[in-house]
Formats: C-alpha cells, sequence, structure tokens
C-alpha cells in the first residue's frame, strides 16, 4: 500500500517540495500566518529582519515555505529568493488603508519579475477580524487585481489570528499546482 | 582568424560557482549540506566565495547543527565583504538565540559578536541581552565575550543598552566560569576605555576569590590579571589575598602560574610583615623551578619573567643559581638567558661554583655564547669585590688558551675591572701585553689602548707599544683613534720625553689634518689647546681621578621595572618593554569608507603654524605657549617684529647693515637658482636674478646682484610698479659696493597693499632697479601666487563645510589639468603642504582620489580646494571656492607650476 502511495505521489507531483513565497509589507501578518500554517498556533512575532523558512506538508503536498521581512530595508533583497519559485503568497493588511497604495505599487512590481514569470498568485487579505479592514473586494479593487494577465490568482479573505481563510486558499493553491503542471 | 572559432569563447560548463549555487538551492538537504562545505573548503583554500552569500545565508535554518556551524563559519568570513545582504541573517540569529538547545544559543551569540557590521549590531543586541540572563551558564558565559566585542565594534551602544551593567552582575553569577568571563570581558573593555569601567570592590573580591579555586585554568589567568591590578586597602587584606592565591602556584599550566606570581609580586609590596615576605618568596621559589624544566620556548619566556622578578626580589630564587645553569643541549635563546640570571644572582657565597660554570661556558664552540661568558665573569668581578681577584685569575687562565676572540673579549672585560679597581691589579698588565699582536678588533684594541694609557708610568715599553699601533692609525676605526690620541696624550704627560712628544705630533697632525671624522678632530684640537696653553692644567684635566663604574648594565630603570612586573606573562615582560611600546590600538571611530577624513586633520592642527604671520594679531614671543615651542621657537619672535624691518630671520646675528652675505656663504639655504631677469648682456654688466619667496609668514624679494662690468657699482635702489597685490619694498635695499667681478645676494623684505593698480588681476610685478653708475634698469618679474598662502591657511573640517556651504556656486571655479600626473598622495600632499596648502580629507570616489585642502591669502581670504586625479594616471581637475573667485586663474596658474616641476 505505501509503495502504491509513493509512486501515485511522485506521478502526481513528481518528488519536488513547491517553494513558496510569502511577502507583503511589514506588519501584514506573514510570520503569523507562517507559524499558524506550520504549527497550528499563534506564536508572538517580533518584525522580521530576514527570512523564516518552514516546511508545511497540506494536502499531499510539501510546501517550504519562505517569510521574507517586509520592511522596506529588506524589500530590495526579496529579489534574491526569486528563481524557482512556484508560487507567491502576498499578504496585505486589509485594516491599514492607508499603504494599500504601497502595497499595490510592490505587489505589481514583483509581478513584472522575469523570475516570477511562472509562478501563481494567492492573495490573503488578512486581518479581517480587525474592526474597518475592507473585504476581499476592497483589496482587489485596491491591489488592481483585474490587471494580473497570463497568470493564475485568487483571494481569500484571512484572519491569521483565527485561523480563518488560510487553508482555504493553501487548498486552492495546492489544487492550482497540482493541476497547473508546474 | 575564421568565423567558426567563436566556438572557443562558448563554454557549456558553467564553472565552479554557478554550480555551487545550483547545488545550495537544491531540495535536498544532503545536497544543499554537501554544497555548504564544498563552498567553506574553497573559502580556506582562498577562493573568493562571497558572491553566494545569499544563498549559502538561505541554508542556515536548519536542525542540522553541522550544516549550522558552517554557515555561521562563512558569515563571519564574508559578511565583512556583503555587508548589506548581511542583515537577512539577522532574524535566524534571533531565533537561535531563543532555540532550546543551549548550545544552539550561544553559538548564535558568539558568532554574533564575529560579525562586525555596523548595520547589524542593533539588531543583535536584543538577543545579546536575553543570552546575558539565560538560565544556562554556558551561554552566559559565552554571551559575557560578546560584548567584549560588541564593545569593540560600537562601545557607545554597550553602554547605552546597559550591557556593562549586566557583565558586572554576572561577577556576581554562582558559575565560575560565568565569572572568569565577565572578568575577561570587563578588563578587555577597561583597556580600551578611558573611563573606569571595572573596579575591583571589597563585594566582588570575594567573589572573585570563591570563583578562582573552581574555574577551568583560562578563567584563573583571567581572575588572577584582575586581581593583580587591585589595589588592597591594607595590608592585612593584601595578607588575605595572598593567602587565597597561594595555591595557584602549584597549578601544572605555566601562564596560572605566572599570574599568580604577578598578583602576589603586586601585593606583597604591601605587606610590611617581613615573615610573610620571607615566606612567600620561599613558596614562589619551587614553581617558578618548575617552569624551567618545561619546553624551551616557556623556559625561554620563564627566563625573560624570572629576569624581572630577580631585580625586584633577588631573595626568590638566591639559593636556586644551581637551576640557572645551562645544560649543553640547552638552545642558544635559553642559555644567553640563563647566564643573565646568573650574573644578577651570583654572590660571594655561590661565586665559586659560578666561576667554575662560566669557565666553562667559555671553552664551548658557540662564540657568542662563550663571549657572553667572558663578560659574565667580568662583570661579576665588578659586581663582587671579593670575589674580583678570582675572576681575574679565571680570566688571565682563559687568555693562556690563546683562542683569538676569548683572549679579546678577556682584554675588554679587563679594561672594565681596571675602571672598577683602580690601582689594584696592573700586576696582570705584562701577561695582556703578550697577546697585543694578536687583537684584531675595535673595541679589543681600544681596551688595551685604553689601558697601556692609563697605565703608562708603569710599563716601560708603553711608548713602544703605542708607536706599534700608530703606524696604522690612519686606517683604524674613529674608536680606535680616539684612544690612541688619549692614550697617547697620557703617555706624553706622564713621560714628557723625546719619543712621546715626536709621537703626540704625530698623533695630533693625524687626528686634526688628515681626518675627516669631527669627533676626533674636535677631541685633538682640545688636547692641542690645552697641551700648548698649559701642560699642568692639561696634567690635571687629563689625568684626573676618575669615577668607579658600577655594572648598572641590563639592569632596568625601576620605574620601568616596576611597569613590567605588573606586565609579567604578557608579551611586554618577554620584551622588557611597556606594552604602549609595541601594541598600536586603533580606537574604533565612528568611520565610514567614504567619509574617511584622515586623522592628520586633528595631529596636523598642531604642526600647523601656530603664530600669525601678520604682526598686529601674533601675541608677543613671551608668552609662547606650547604650540610655540619647537621649530617655530625661531620664528616667533620674527613674527612679532614690525614688517618693515629686516627680520634676523635665519638667526644669523646680522643686523640690519650687514644681511648681506657674499656670495660664498649664501644667506639663503642651498635652493634652486634664483632665474636671471636682467641678464648681464642687456645690464652693461649687471646681472639681476630675483624671485619671490616666504620665509616664516613673511613675503621677502629674494635678489642676487652680480657685477660683471669693469667698474665698482653702488647706491643701489629699487621701486616696485603698481600692481596686483600692492607689493612694495618694506624697506631699503642693502647691497654693498659691488667690485668688478663680485656679486651680493639680499632679501628685501616686502610689504602688501601698498601700491594696489586697477584692473583684472595679473602676475605681472615691474622694477626698476638703479645705481650710482649705471641708467636705470627696468624689468619685469612674474608673481606665484604661493607666496601669499599664509602659514594660518589650515581650517577645521567643519569650518570648511561650512565655509564651502555658505559660499555661492558661483564663486566655484574648476579647471583640468590634462598633463599632470598624481603618482602618490603622500607626496602631492607634502609639496602642497610645503607651500602652505593643507590638507583637511580626503575620499576615494571609483578608482579616483580626491582631496580637500585650505589655503589662506593675506586679508584672510580663504581658499577651498578640491583636487580630483587617479593615481598614476595623467589629468588631474582642480576645483576651488573662494570669496574671490577672481584669483582663480592665477591661482591655478602657480598650482600647475608646483605640481610640474
Amino acid at each position: 500500500m505505501g509503495i502504491v502511495f509513493t509512486r501515485l505521489f511522485s506521478s502526481l507531483f513528481g518528488n519536488k517540495e513547491a517553494r513558496i513565497l510569502v511577502l507583503g509589507l511589514d506588519n501584514a501578518g506573514k510570520t503569523t500566518i507562517l507559524y499558524r500554517l506550520q504549527m497550528g498556533e499563534v506564536v508572538s512575532t517580533i518584525p522580521t529582519i530576514g527570512f523564516n523558512v518552514e516546511t508545511v506538508q497540506y494536502n499531499n503536498i510539501k510546501f517550504q515555505v519562505w517569510d521574507l521581512g517586509g520592511q522596506t530595508s529588506i524589500r530590495p533583497y526579496w529579489r534574491c529568493y526569486f528563481p524557482n519559485t512556484q508560487a507567491i503568497i502576498y499578504v496585505v493588511d486589509s485594516s491599514d488603508t492607508d499603504r494599500l497604495v504601497i502595497a499595490k505599487d510592490e505587489f505589481h512590481a514583483i509581478l513584472e519579475e522575469d523570475e516570477l514569470k511562472g509562478a501563481v498568485v494567492l492573495i490573503y487579505a488578512n486581518k479581517q477580524d480587525l474592526p474597518g479592514a475592507l473585504d476581499d473586494a476592497a483589496v482587489t479593487e485596491a491591489l488592481e487585481l483585474h490587471k494580473i494577465k497570463n497568470r493564475q490568482w485568487a483571494i481569500f479573505k484571512t484572519s491569521a489570528i483565527k485561523g480563518e481563510g488560510l487553508f482555504e486558499g493553501l487548498d486552492w493553491l495546492s489544487n492550482t499546482l497540482k493541476s497547473g503542471g508546474v | 582568424m575564421s568565423g567558426h572559432d567563436s566556438k572557443y569563447f562558448s563554454t557549456t560548463k558553467k564553472g565552479e560557482i554557478p554550480e555551487l549555487k545550483e547545488e545550495l538551492n537544491s531540495q535536498y538537504k544532503d545536497k544543499r549540506k554537501d554544497a555548504v562545505k564544498k563552498v567553506i573548503a574553497a573559502m580556506t583554500v582562498g577562493k573568493d566565495v562571497s558572491s553566494l552569500f545569499t544563498d549559502v545565508v538561505n541554508c542556515m535554518q536548519t536542525e542540522n547543527l553541522e550544516l549550522k556551524k558552517l554557515v555561521y563559519l562563512y558569515l563571519i568570513n564574508y559578511a565583512k565583504s556583503q555587508p548589506d545582504l548581511a542583515i537577512l541573517a539577522v532574524n535566524t540569529f534571533v531565533k537561535d538565540s531563543q532555540d532550546p538547545n543551549p548550545l544552539i544559543r550561544a553559538l548564535a551569540v558568539r558568532t554574533m559578536g564575529c560579525i562586525r557590521v555596523d548595520k547589524i549590531t542593533e539588531y543583535l543586541c536584543d538577543p545579546l541581552q536575553r543570552c546575558l540572563k539565560d538560565d544556562d551558564p554556558y551561554v552566559r558565559k559565552t554571551a559575557a565575550i560578546c560584548v567584549a566585542k560588541l564593545y569593540d565594534i560600537n562601545a557607545e551602544l554597550v553602554e547605552d543598552r546597559g550591557f556593562l551593567e549586566a557583565l558586572k552582575d554576572l561577577i556576581s553569577d554562582n558559575n565560575p566560569m560565568v565569572v572568569a568571563n565577565a572578568v575577561a570581558a570587563l578588563a578587555e573593555i577597561q583597556e580600551h576605555s578611558s573611563k573606569p569601567v571595572f573596579e575591583i570592590t571589597s563585594h566582588t573580591l570575594s567573589k572573585l576569590l570563591t570563583a578562582l579555586n573552581e574555574c577551568t585554568e583560562w578563567g584563573q589567568v583571567f581572575i588572577l590579571d584582575a586581581l593583580s591590578k587591585y589595589r588592597a586597602a591594607d595590608a592585612r587584606e593584601a595578607e588575605n589575598i595572598v593567602e587565597r592565591v597561594t595555591p595557584r602556584l602549584q597549578h601544572a599550566n605555566c601562564a596560572v602560574v605566572l599570574s599568580a606570581v604577578k598578583m602576589i609580586l603586586q601585593q606583597m609590596e604591601l605587606i610590611t610583615s617581613t615573615d610573610v615576605v620571607r615566606n612567600l618568596c620561599k613558596k614562589m621559589a619551587p614553581p617558578l623551578v618548575t617552569l624551567l624544566s618545561a619546553e624551551p620556548e616557556i623556559q625561554y619566556v620563564a627566563l625573560r619573567n624570572i629576569n624581572l622578578i630577580v631585580q625586584k626580589r633577588p631573595t626568590i630564587l638566591a639559593h636556586e643559581i644551581k637551576v640557572f645553569f645551562c645544560k649543553y643541549n640547552d638552545p642558544i635563546y635559553v642559555k644567553m638567558e640563563k647566564l643573565e640570571i646568573m650574573i644578577k644572582l651570583a654572590s660571594d657565597r655561590n661565586i665559586d661554583q659560578v666561576l667554575l660554570e662560566f669557565k666553562e661556558y667559555a671553552t664551548e664552540v658557540d662564540v657568542d655564547f662563550v663571549r657572553k661568558a667572558v663578560r659574565a665573569i667580568g662583570r661579576c668581578a665588578i659586581k663582587l669585590e671579593r670575589a674580583a681577584e678570582r675572576c681575574i685569575s679565571v680570566l688571565l687562565e682563559l687568555i693562556k688558551i690563546k683562542v683569538n676572540y676569548v683572549v679579546q673579549e678577556a682584554i675588554i672585560v679587563i679594561k672594565d675591572i681596571f675602571r672598577r679597581y683602580p690601582n689594584t691589579y696592573e700586576s696582570i698588565i705584562a701577561t695582556l701585553c703578550e697577546s697585543l699582536d694578536t687583537l684584531d678588533e675595535p673595541e679589543a684594541k681600544a681596551s688595551m689602548i685604553w689601558i697601556i694609557g692609563e697605565y703608562a708610568e708603569r710599563i716601560d715599553n708603553a711608548d713602544e707599544l703605542l708607536e706599534s699601533f700608530l703606524e696604522s692609525f690612519p686606517e683604524e676605526p674613529a674608536q680606535v683613534q680616539l684612544q690612541l690620541l688619549t692614550a697617547t696624550v697620557k703617555l706624553f704627560l706622564k713621560k714628557p720625553t723625546e719619543g712621546p712628544q715626536q709621537m703626540i705630533q704625530v698623533v695630533l697632525n693625524n687626528a686634526t689634518v688628515e681626518t675627516d671624522n669631527p669627533d676626533l678632530r674636535d677631541r685633538a684640537y682640545i688636547y692641542w689647546r690645552l697641551l700648548s696653553t698649559d701642560p699642568e692644567a692639561a696634567k690635571d684635566v687629563v689625568l684626573a681621578e676618575k669615577p668607579v663604574i658600577s655594572d648598572d648594565s641590563n639592569q632596568l630603570d625601576p620605574s620601568l621595572l616596576d611597569e613590567l612586573l605588573a606586565n609579567i606573562a604578557t608579551l611586554s615582560s618577554v620584551y622588557h618593554k611597556p606594552p604602549e611600546a609595541f601594541v598600536t590600538r586603533v580606537k574604533t571611530s565612528q568611520r565610514t569608507e567614504e567619509d574617511d577624513f584622515a586623522d592628520g586633520s586633528e595631529t596636523g592642527n598642531s604642526e600647523s603654524p601656530a603664530y600669525a604671520p601678520d604682526s598686529s594679531t601674533s601675541p608677543p614671543a613671551s608668552s609662547s605657549s606650547a604650540q610655540y615651542a619647537g621649530r617655530q621657537a625661531v620664528a616667533a619672535p620674527a613674527a612679532s617684529a614690525a614688517p618693515a624691518l629686516v627680520p634676523d630671520l635665519l638667526d644669523l646675528g646680522l643686523d640690519n647693515s650687514s644681511a648681506i652675505v657674499s656670495v660664498d656663504q649664501p644667506a639663503t639655504p642651498a635652493g634652486p637658482p634664483l632665474p636671471v631677469l636682467l641678464p648681464a648682456a642687456t645690464g652693461q654688466g649687471l646681472q639681476i636674478s630675483a624671485q619671490l619667496v616666504r620665509r616664516d609668514g613673511q613675503i621677502f624679494y629674494s635678489m642676487l646682484f652680480e657685477n660683471n662690468s669693469q667698474i665698482p657699482l653702488d647706491g643701489f635702489m629699487i621701486q616696485f610698479n603698481k600692481n596686483t597685490f600692492g607689493l612694495a619694498a618694506g624697506g631699503p635695499l642693502q647691497v654693498p659696493q659691488l667690485q668688478p667681478g663680485t656679486s651680493a645676494s639680499t632679501l628685501l623684505p616686502m610689504v602688501l597693499h601698498q601700491n594696489i593698480s586697477p584692473g583684472p588681476p595679473s602676475t605681472l610685478l615691474q622694477v626698476a632697479v638703479k645705481n650710482n653708475q649705471q641708467p636705470v634698469w627696468y624689468f619685469s618679474d612674474a608673481v606665484s601666487f604661493l607666496v601669499f598662502f599664509a602659514e594660518d591657511g589650515k581650517m577645521e573640517r567643519s569650518t570648511f563645510l561650512e565655509t564651502w556651504k555658505s559660499l555661492p556656486d558661483s564663486n566655484e571655479v574648476s579647471k583640468d589639468f590634462p598633463g599632470i600626473v598624481m603618482n602618490s598622495v603622500e607626496v602631492t600632499l607634502d609639496r602642497l603642504a610645503a607651500s602652505n596648502m593643507f590638507f583637511i580629507a580626503k575620499r576615494k570616489h571609483a578608482n579616483q582620489e580626491v582631496l580637500y585642502l585650505s589655503t589662506k591669502i593675506p586679508r584672510g581670504v580663504p581658499f577651498l580646494i578640491e583636487i580630483t586625479a587617479v593615481i598614476g594616471i595623467p589629468g588631474l581637475k582642480c576645483a576651488i571656492k573662494t570669496p574671490s573667485p577672481e584669483m582663480a586663474p592665477l591661482f591655478f596658474e602657480a598650482l600647475e607650476n608646483l605640481l610640474k616641476s
């Protein structure tokens, strides 16, 4: 049984891990999301100066998730992580309406990158638990997601604190990666 | 080359770095680990793998301790070359410093301390703070050392974040290793800090003494070193401390032993009870002796330290002289040190034994050692009066062996013995004279000649002996010549017969007329004058009783000795030099590469002439402060003199009327000849050369008059036409009557702002010179702008920046000098400084050197100068900013002339 399963698995997905980048402005909730996905609990975090990398097993797929610091000083180094990336999880603080413009600019700058041409994009409209948080439609509008061409994308309302929406997003991601023939 | 050959330029091979890059990003852990190992291997053999920085750092978050250590190793090596990317490692450090495994926490904090990148030090403070309070002592002790490292990178940060207090708290830690490391860190910080950081109190003292017994050997060394700096309140406390420390003397590690000895010696200063001191001395002897059974290298270190200890407290090893006897297979450096200590320990009680040893050494094969042994015998003779006779008999025995260098060395030391005990052992002179012919070393010859001269009245054939040396007088080295001269004079004074009289004439002639050596000549002249004026007085002087010598060679000055004793068990006590003589410590000041202002801006300030060249603001010379000392001392009075007078610049004692010196002795120091402005052909035989010069803050017209005509010329006068700078004569022209064929030079003081000509700035200076015999001669000169640059044109860096900013851009003028090459920044700066253009700062822009300088022309008009050039490549750009931009062309012309030459 085990042998059959392994063969099936490898035929579906090679035996590659999927390399995923979690990007977004500082204080968007990237690190909290990473550890919510990995350990299923909320950890207290400090601003990430650098990166975190963890392996998350979900739906028979091994995601190698790179959570990169979102501070202005670190954003220039995101590009060091672009090669061989299958998917990007872009995290937006839906309650931080002032900085949505910056979030949008950074997002579209990423999409321009050659090395990320084939990567699918999953957007988390995070912090839905906070009052005044925009819903997914408003975030879609603010990020001008309709401008995305030749790329699969999806947006999910999430709350990392409550654990809502994260795995729905991951479901979409795993299905897309499996079918997308990455 | 055909078109198909292009294939040779493209290759399918990717090269090592891209291959490694690929492997580092592999999805397989094993492959990544192997790749990191390959990278580290490449790094250790010196290949530059810094371009893989991010890829290696990405492997940092791993459970595998081995892999983590390798990545950390890589980081320590390359963080400095990739300071921007180093920030990517911060989060991992922060995480690792909270890892459940204390080994990883300690590893993280240790590595953090080794990464000397300003940008990330701040992020490391929080983890460090946490680790200083960690539950695990291994983490705490590592963190303690990290504080010292951080202090070296950013002292302010350490003080602001309260790390010093945290370190002091660690002294009370219950783990002795933590205490030891906290002490080590505090001691290290104290060395770099001017403030008192670490002072042992009675409370910490007991903590340290407790920790001392439990921590590792190197921890003990740290604590002992710290304790040796502690000044006990009274003798009792000192005794208590020493008592607690004494067991360390038995330690197997010689560093611990030496540190304990140091500490005890320091505290012993306070102990008054002679019993206790005697007891301690007894206790210190065996451990010191034990050190001498270690390897020769350690023996050497021990011996150098013992050399100091013996000078301070000879009693400690007074009974142990036998352990310092040289073994046949000791290395030469150990033997030499042992000899030194044997001399110091030699006493009336053990001298027989010691002499026996020395005599033995004097028959060995190593020439240097043999010589030193012979000298040692001599030094013992000088040191121990009662043993002197025995020493001499040993020396005589050695002379009888007739080994050339032994004989020569023996004669040298016997000379010293004669100086120590005059008129006591002359009976042996006869034996010495037998070896006269074999002497070929200058020092031995000089010594023998001294003996002959000193005892000429008792040596029957002294004149013959000296005469034999005199034949070769001109060929002898100076040392021998001087002795021959003196000895001959002594001989003559003692036996004023015909023979010596002839000799003295030969010698004096040789030593005055024939020689080039000023020392010899001076001495000969003094004797000559003494002998020719008053032979009796000469006798009193030359044959006076001389002071008795003592053996103070290799004895250190007491204050130096104390300083060295406080540094026992360090390099300082091996070198016998205080630490500051060979340790240069660069204080870490905030300095970035772009902003590389040389330290010279501060030190240069004190060197820059402090006196104002315009006399009105110059303080009187009598109030000479420290700034006036040194080379400015002569110039200061000159500067305070009214510019209209001729200042006695060169301190030649000349008054105004004799300010002219004939050409054979030029008043001006030798320099390039002055440019000829009025050729003899135009001036009916009168030739005038002149140039403006600047001397000690004053402008002069340096002139040379040559009379090539057939008549004497006199009554010279000079006048200057209106000119841009208002230059005019500051006094009458002082030229005496010039006979045909003679010449005279003069320095005519100049004043400024007298008859300024309007119009655009020009370097033209028109001069008229007349004399009583000839018509008025007109000629013109080009003023070098350089002479106006004042000695006080040096600016502070901040003033420079402010002035630069305050001036509008329209005041900036720049010019390219395509033909000028700057081959060395230093040489260029020296040359500019010689013309009073003062260096402020420099920076590097790509491969260009950018230099900033300042200068000032009269009336306090500053010139801010920026020079840009690539070393060794023709083409130099100069930009200046000044309130008087109309002077820029003159400036550039002067600069070009200065740098071109």
